[in-house]
């Protein structure tokens, strides 16, 4: 064991004195994906229920999803949040170029189009409710309406999240904090958008089909 | 992950938002979408033909989705976003791949099977 290449412990610099500091924005950007995908871990038990409990002897033959959904009509849900993405997006390209006009707009037709994606779906699990499909109708019943209804409440508080910082936008102008919150409000947003691929797919289309 | 900019609005993750990349992603997806649902509406093949169909057309608009508007790829900038998503992907599939393949075993071993009574 040479101590060819150590270094004098005395003239020794433990750390680089040229650090400038953590990334703010990245730091906090990543430890939100972080979260976000421990979320999609709350919908991975959602859909592992939701698969135990969609067979036929889930429904206590009751209604299934073959009776009760409508694909054409989930189908104009899925429109409205596509484009609502595609709004934030818009308005992140305007943040790119420092516009607060364009930031707003984008955040407004964001929020429009995610409340319309709202409305259709609290319009049908009324329409459900009618029909006498509701939580106590039978387990599939309730594993099909908690998994989306779930997913309905992450749009609910990322339309808060939206009115909020649009009020942020509005009083503090593009700071390190409201800029950070606009990229981690996109990820969330975005990510509403890959979950609800999987629940159209594989709980409104394929119930639909089965 | 440090850069060093004083001006929020230059940070990469602001800078990597592009337009083309939106309209893409969300061209995609909303095609897929289309698709999968005029297949599934008119019933066009058989279910299992159906679902394998539906599923590469739920795949296809993920990755698009994940590429185009979450921007998640290998650059220096992105790298652990990724990294992440990576090890997170087979924890989800085994989440829900184990649970469903216990309870179909389960209810293959206990449930009196009537006829029509598979797989809903």
């Amino acid at each position: 064991m040479s101590a060819h290449n150590s270094p004098d412990p005395k003239t020794a610099t433990l750390w680089d004195t040229h650090y400038h500091g953590h990334d703010v924005i990245s730091t906090r950007t990543f430890g939100y994906f972080l979260y976000l995908l421990s979320d999609g871990m709350l919908f991975a038990t959602l859909f592992a229920a939701y698969g135990v409990l969609s067979y036929s002897h889930s429904y206590y033959n009751g209604p299934t999803p073959a009776d009760f959904v409508h694909p054409w009509y989930t189908f104009t849900q899925t429109v409205a949040l596509f484009l609502s993405v595609l709004a934030y997006g818009m308005g992140m390209s305007a943040l790119k170029k420092g516009s607060k006009a364009g930031v707003m707009n984008g955040l407004i037709a964001a929020f429009v189009l995610g409340a319309v994606f709202l409305g259709l779906d609290i319009h049908d699990m009324m329409d459900l409710a009618a029909h006498g499909v509701t939580v106590q109708t039978s387990g599939g019943a309730s594993a099909f309406i908690v998994l989306t209804q779930t997913h309905a409440a992450h749009i609910f508080f990322g339309l808060i999240w939206i009115v909020v910082m649009m009020f942020q936008v509005m009083s503090k102008g593009f700071t390190t904090d409201t800029v950070g919150r606009l990229l981690t409000l996109r990820m969330f947003w975005h990510l509403q958008a890959i979950i609800w691929v999987f629940v159209y797919v594989f709980v409104y289309l394929w119930g639909y089909m089965s | 992950m440090s850069h060093g900019h004083d001006n929020p609005i230059l940070h990469p993750e602001v800078q990597m938002a592009s337009v083309r990349g939106y309209f893409t992603g969300f061209l995609i997806s909303l095609l897929l979408m289309l698709a999968a649902t005029a297949m599934v509406s008119s019933h066009a093949f058989p279910p299992f033909g159906l679902l394998l169909v539906i599923t590469i057309c739920a795949a296809v608009s993920i990755i698009a989705q994940i590429y185009f508007l979450l921007h998640l790829d290998i650059s220096e900038h992105n790298i652990w976003n990724t990294v992440s998503l990576v090890l997170f992907i087979p924890l989800f599939i085994l989440t829900i791949g184990l649970t469903w393949w216990m309870f179909s075993q389960l209810y293959l071993r206990t449930m009196p099977m009537m006829p029509g009574m598979g797989m809903h």
